[in-house]
């Protein structure tokens, strides 16, 4: 089950013509899929995109009835190959995924589906995770549609548009028999508006007519000679076809005036800050309104040739508003314009930052040095927008004092005392090479673990120390998730040890979910899931692969752990060594025993709530605790011993019990000042019992310790 | 020409604290009152714990869906074009300053509760960022500034912090909608309405009664009990013989050790401090407030107070301390609950408490080793259950034996080395003393803790003597001790000790 549950939010994908669907970005997405008459629907979750699985994997029921299969892909690649089945038919399909990360795992499909050409609607939807709260290298998707061919939609970040996009995609992908991408950047992804909707379409041609009536063309196979017919088809017909349905459809829009000899060009997706930009430079107003003209890119790759010229040839330069790099729509611009001799200068990254998000203040800036210096007459603004209210001491302050927040692990995460152990045995054994992962383990890189050396990619994590097999001293630890070893690792991780025979060590964390995408399950889960095959063990598909050396260890067990890995390390034996570290994802596993639990109280039943506690009085404020563990509960406060300083640690009421701290504080030989609480509910006749018979003799004694004290009071 | 604009609102808060439930109710809000709105966010791994911010655009027009022209409404905040700035958290407040959110045409409203961020709670000593500017700041480049713990408050009445930042929202009037159309946005919800409408009500009057900077906490003034008669003449001693700047903290001070062990100790400790009281005076202590008389109060109670088991039991067995965990974990008067305690006793914390013969003979013979074998574990011990009550009851009765034990005799040497070198610095510099008496701050915690603590305190003591450093001396060991708190495996520190070697051969 998925960290957030959209059983409300599916209701709205059953609404029909003429009523208003409001809700994010990603769900009108969902829904102009539906509009569009899909028959299948495949991906692999991650930011930003994850809840358009989450709501097509809640809304199953409504896609049986309309006859359309969704499919949770192992990995991208596997989403992207799902495309074959609009290449012989007349399906349409539509396939998603985190960009660009996702589209590098799937771009081997996608070259293939690409060129083949299809003949039903194929749309691939990519989160684009760039810019402000991004977790992944910063990068374009725009050079794998460039590349391959595929056509590129950036539609302006309003619901109305990327519903018609989504529609209006399907139509080209078909015009031109080439399957076509949708870029959503994150912020896009995220918005909450509205549009009117239309009733869902149930598809005419069905997946079961295909499988029962095969047909079949060598043509559309890439192998030779269809391979190199392929690539004339790509530009002789199916690049015009594409052309002059962006055309006739006016998928590009001009929008604004027609005044002055300048004007600006944009990627759909920036629509929205260009304008706010425009706004606050007293060129528009707040409904898009403004007298410079702007061509406004729905779909960034092909360019139109006729439209580009068309703009620019008279005015005497042009902005290109063009987020990330390199800049190929400049690029590609300025060549269009050379080749007609057309002598427009085309200004981008001249006044815009090469590199980063193009947020409202970096566009602002833009358009007003493109406006100083190209505009005639010279638009000079001279708002005090953007000069800071902060004098240079409050600044130099507020950057001292603010601290950073890197991300971490969740309250009693069970991922956390796999660091605290690897953190322990460091201490012993001295440093060692760790190569992680893509997951929610790899915030082991931050402190308070700082552990961990590089990151490859998902469930590259044990690929990543492939080259470290070698004589040595010392073996290397690789990390990887339950997810990314599904996702990628079994084979590319496990197989490629084996047979290559590595003697290093691989940690896998067996959580139970894809907890960093939002907890969806895998086929690993322990849970029952009506839809999927779950309940398949991780040690069951390694030891299938030939690996031998194998331990479990449940990853509360820090000391335990701790030995695992040290026997690992050290031991004679040679071959790939695994260690499977289980424990269920807390957050799921609070979601679902929370309930529960309130209820079984509430209904009167013994219930024991554990939770932990550090005694202030005992603690000296040294944080080794916090440094071995790093769990949000796990906080400090002010000292209240008036002569000691230091800030004390202290747990928090958001303590889930799971017993970290207490384990720590043995294993690395901290502290007596943690306790464990066990709160009882609905007492038992055998607790009232005994409690009188403890609290008695209990009591007795602290009552006189208490008279003692009393002896030397201070008066306060 | 003025154009109509929307209201802009931005929310600084981390990830997991409802900044999208907020955003929401906004959006709602606007939407009953015919607002054209937008709400956007950047979550991704933010929701693990990261800092993130949501904004919102509110646009006054009547939305038919179908012939008015539609506001284009931005994705982000742009500095200096934001209306209202909610924080959930102090430091997050000043995070929204910090990017320019806040402008002279802003309310902001914020939480003054902490949430400490994993570089500050992991110092070693006290890494905690200041807040006081950031009040200051916002005070000053606000329009206005809302600013009181509504994390107390909601868990004052089981909500969460977005209904009292709700609340304070309707209250600082930043928004043209009535109280009660905020009050039935929370209704229309249908989630936890109850105790969301009483946050909600806690944050109307919090923005409202014009709580605009933290509330003073109240000064503690306890009321004077009656002074033992065991412990007047130890007080006595203090107001005859110690300047009454002091005498704050020398009480804490004797309350401490007194409670440590017993009133002889309280006068062993005035003993001592009353030569440093005397040194104070012949070096102008009037004239610099008494800080070493102060410092050396604070650090040879911590220093006569150390942690040792019978401390330990001592203060688990107490009923003030059952007390204490009873709020602290938030359990009903009569409820039933138990307490259990991770110890991991090793040989040196058995022979601490032996007598010094005894003890030394262990620690440095042949059977500590063969000993420490059976204690290479944790051990849980339940204090609310009667063996391990029983258990620490009797390791805590071992207090009379205290002084003779084989701990006390090493604290006492060292102690003692302690007194000696602050005295010796006094002569030649004030300062360096105080310094001096402060590295006491580094020797805490148990275990690996309590030695590497103890470590870093002789490596600067002795540096610091050996390498005579004259006039700078007392920066050297304030950096030493900082240098020290700022690195665990201690190599910053030998490296400064090095560097410092080098330079003192090189003159």
């Amino acid at each position: 089950m998925a960290e957030r549950s959209f059983a409300k939010e599916v209701q709205e994908l059953k609404i029909g013509k003429g009523e208003e669907f409001r809700g994010e970005g990603i769900l009108a997405v969902t829904k102009a899929l539906l509009q569009s008459g899909v028959s299948y629907v495949g991906g692999y979750q991650g930011a930003p995109i994850s809840h358009l699985m989450d709501v097509l994997s809640d809304a199953e029921e409504i896609l049986e009835e309309l006859g359309v299969h969704f499919e949770a892909s192992a990995n991208e690649g596997a989403a992207a190959a799902m495309l074959a089945a609009s290449v012989n038919y007349p399906l349409r399909g539509a396939v998603t995924w985190k960009s660009t990360v996702g589209t590098n795992v799937a771009s081997d499909a996608l070259a293939s589906v690409a060129s083949s050409g299809v003949m039903g609607g194929s749309l691939i939807v990519v989160g684009e995770d760039y810019g402000e709260g991004s977790s992944i290298m910063q990068e374009r998707s725009h050079a794998f549609a460039m590349k391959s061919q595929i056509w590129l939609l950036d539609p302006r970040p309003n619901l109305e548009s990327i519903v018609e996009m989504v529609e209006k995609g399907f139509e080209l992908s078909e015009a031109s028999n080439t399957p076509v991408m949708l870029e959503m950047r994150i912020r896009a992804c995220h918005v909450y508006g509205s549009f009117m909707a239309k009733d869902n379409v149930a598809p005419v041609f069905k997946l079961r007519d295909a499988m029962e009536n095969p047909t079949r063309d060598y043509g559309r196979v890439v192998l030779p000679p269809s391979n190199f017919v392929h690539e004339i088809e790509k530009i002789d017909r199916r690049w015009p076809a594409a052309v002059e349905y962006i055309k006739s459809q006016q998928l590009n829009e001009f929008l604004g005036g027609t005044r002055g000899d300048v004007g600006i060009i944009v990627q759909g997706g920036m629509y929205n800050t260009l304008i706010r930009a425009l706004e606050l430079a007293g060129l528009s107003d707040s409904f898009g309104n403004t007298d410079i003209p702007l061509y406004c890119l729905n779909v960034t790759y092909p360019l139109i040739e006729d439209e580009v010229k068309g703009f620019c040839l008279d005015k005497k330069a042009v902005l290109m508003v063009e987020e990330g790099q390199p800049e190929y729509l400049e690029h590609n611009i300025n060549s269009i314009l050379r080749n007609a001799d057309i002598q427009t200068k085309v200004v981008g990254k001249e006044v815009l930052p090469r590199a980063g998000e193009y947020t409202g203040q970096v566009l602002l800036e833009g358009v007003r040095a493109f406006m100083e210096t190209y505009s005639s007459p010279r638009v000079k603004d001279d708002t005090d927008i953007l000069i800071s209210a902060l004098t240079s001491e409050e600044s130099n302050s507020l950057n001292e004092n603010v601290p950073l927040r890197p991300v971490g692990f969740c309250t009693g995460c069970p991922e956390r005392p796999v660091f605290s152990a690897m953190k322990l045995v460091q201490k012993e054994l001295g440093d060692i090479h760790v190569s992680c992962d893509i997951g929610c383990h790899l915030f082991s890189i931050l402190p308070p673990f700082d552990i961990g050396n590089t990151t490859m990619g998902y469930g590259l994590g044990w690929s990543g120390a492939s080259a470290f097999n070698t004589e040595s001293d010392k073996r290397t630890i690789s990390i990887m998730g339950d997810g990314g070893f599904w996702h990628n690792g079994l084979v590319s991780g496990v197989g490629n040890a084996v047979f290559n025979k590595n003697d290093n060590i691989l940690v896998i964390i067996d959580n139970g979910y894809s907890s960093a995408t939002g907890g969806q399950d895998l086929l690993s889960s322990r849970a029952d899931n009506k839809t999927k095959s779950t309940k398949h063990k991780i040690e069951k598909a390694i030891r299938g692969l030939g690996v031998k050396w194998v331990r479990r260890v449940h990853t509360y067990r820090i000391a335990t752990m701790m030995d695992t890995l040290r026997d690992a390390l050290t031991t004679s034996e040679k071959g790939p060594k695994v260690i499977i570290a289980q424990a269920e994802c807390m957050l799921n596993k609070q979601r679902r025993e929370k309930p529960i639990r309130n209820k079984l109280i509430k209904e009167g039943k013994r219930i024991v709530r554990e939770r932990f506690g550090v005694d202030p009085d005992t603690c000296t404020g040294d944080h080794s605790c916090i440094r071995l563990s790093g769990c949000p509960s796990l906080t400090i406060k002010d000292n209240p011993d008036p002569l000691r300083e230091d800030p004390v640690a202290h747990v928090n009421n958001d303590c889930v019990g799971c017993g970290v701290c207490g384990e720590v504080s043995h294993a690395a030989v901290l502290c007596p000042s943690f306790y464990r609480a066990d709160i009882v509910y609905n007492p038992s006749v055998w607790d009232h019992l005994s409690s009188r018979m403890r609290s008695g003799i209990i009591h007795v004694l602290q009552n006189r310790r208490r008279k003692k004290r009393s002896q030397l009071a201070f008066g306060d | 020409m003025t154009f109509q604009k929307p209201i802009k609102i931005a929310i600084t808060a981390m990830g997991g604290q409802g900044g999208g439930v907020l955003s929401t109710w906004i959006v709602k809000l606007a939407e009953q009152a015919g607002y054209i709105t937008q709400y956007t966010s950047v979550p991704g791994v933010a929701q693990r714990t990261g800092a993130t911010v949501y904004y919102v655009e509110i646009f006054p027009g009547i939305d038919d869906g179908k012939t008015a022209q539609k506001p284009v409404l931005a994705m982000m905040p742009v500095p200096g074009d934001v209306d209202v700035v909610l924080s959930a958290e102090m430091m997050e407040a000043g995070r929204a300053l910090q990017r320019g959110f806040v402008s002279g045409r802003t309310t902001l409203i914020a939480s003054s509760h902490r949430v400490y961020s994993i570089y500050e709670k992991i110092a070693m000593g006290d890494g905690r960022g200041e807040h006081g500017d950031i009040i200051e700041t916002g005070q000053r480049v606000a329009k206005r500034f809302i600013c009181f713990d509504m994390d107390v408050a909601a868990q004052s009445v089981g909500s969460v912090i977005s209904s009292v930042l709700f609340g304070a929202l309707a209250g600082s009037g930043a928004l043209p909608f009535s109280r009660q159309a905020f009050e039935d946005t929370i209704r229309a919800g249908g989630k936890a309405v109850e105790s969301n409408l009483a946050g909600f009500e806690l944050g109307f009057s919090g923005a409202h009664d014009g709580a605009s900077e933290e509330q003073d906490e109240d000064i503690n003034q306890s009321e004077i009990g009656d002074v033992s008669p065991k412990v007047a003449d130890l007080l006595l001693r203090m107001r005859d013989d110690f300047p009454p700047t002091t005498h704050g903290i020398i009480k804490e001070g004797l309350k401490r050790v007194v409670d440590y062990q017993d009133n002889d100790y309280g006068h062993l400790y005035l003993d001592r401090l009353q030569e440093f009281a005397e040194l104070d005076k012949q070096h102008g202590g009037d004239r610099r407030v008494w800080r070493l008389t102060k410092d050396v109060a604070r650090y040879l109670a911590l220093a006569m107070s150390y942690e040792d088991t019978i401390r330990v039991a001592e203060l688990k067995v107490r009923d003030t301390r059952f007390d204490r965990v009873r709020e602290e974990i938030r359990a009903e008067q009569d409820q039933y609950f138990h307490i259990t305690e991770f110890f991991h006793p090793r040989i040196q914390e058995i022979c601490d408490i032996l007598p010094a013969g005894l003890g030394a003979a262990i620690m440095n013979g042949f059977w500590k080793d063969r000993l420490g074998r059976f204690l290479t574990k944790g051990r849980r011990i339940t204090t609310s259950k009667l063996p391990g009550f029983l258990l620490l009851y009797f390791v805590s009765s071992w207090k009379f034996m205290r002084r003779s034990s084989y701990r006390y005799a090493l604290e006492e040497k060292r102690i003692a080395g302690w007194i000696d070198a602050i005295k010796n610095a006094c002569s030649e510099d004030y300062i360096l003393a105080c310094e001096l008496a402060g590295l006491q701050r580094l020797i805490k915690g148990y275990g690996e803790t309590h030695e590497r603590g103890l470590r870093n305190y002789h490596i600067i003591m002795d540096s610091y003597q050996s390498l005579q450093s004259g006039e700078n001396a007392n920066q050297i060991v304030i950096d030493l001790k900082d240098t020290a708190l700022r690195d665990e495996d201690g190599e910053a520190l030998n490296k400064a000790i090095a560097s410092l070697a080098e330079r003192s051969e090189a003159a």
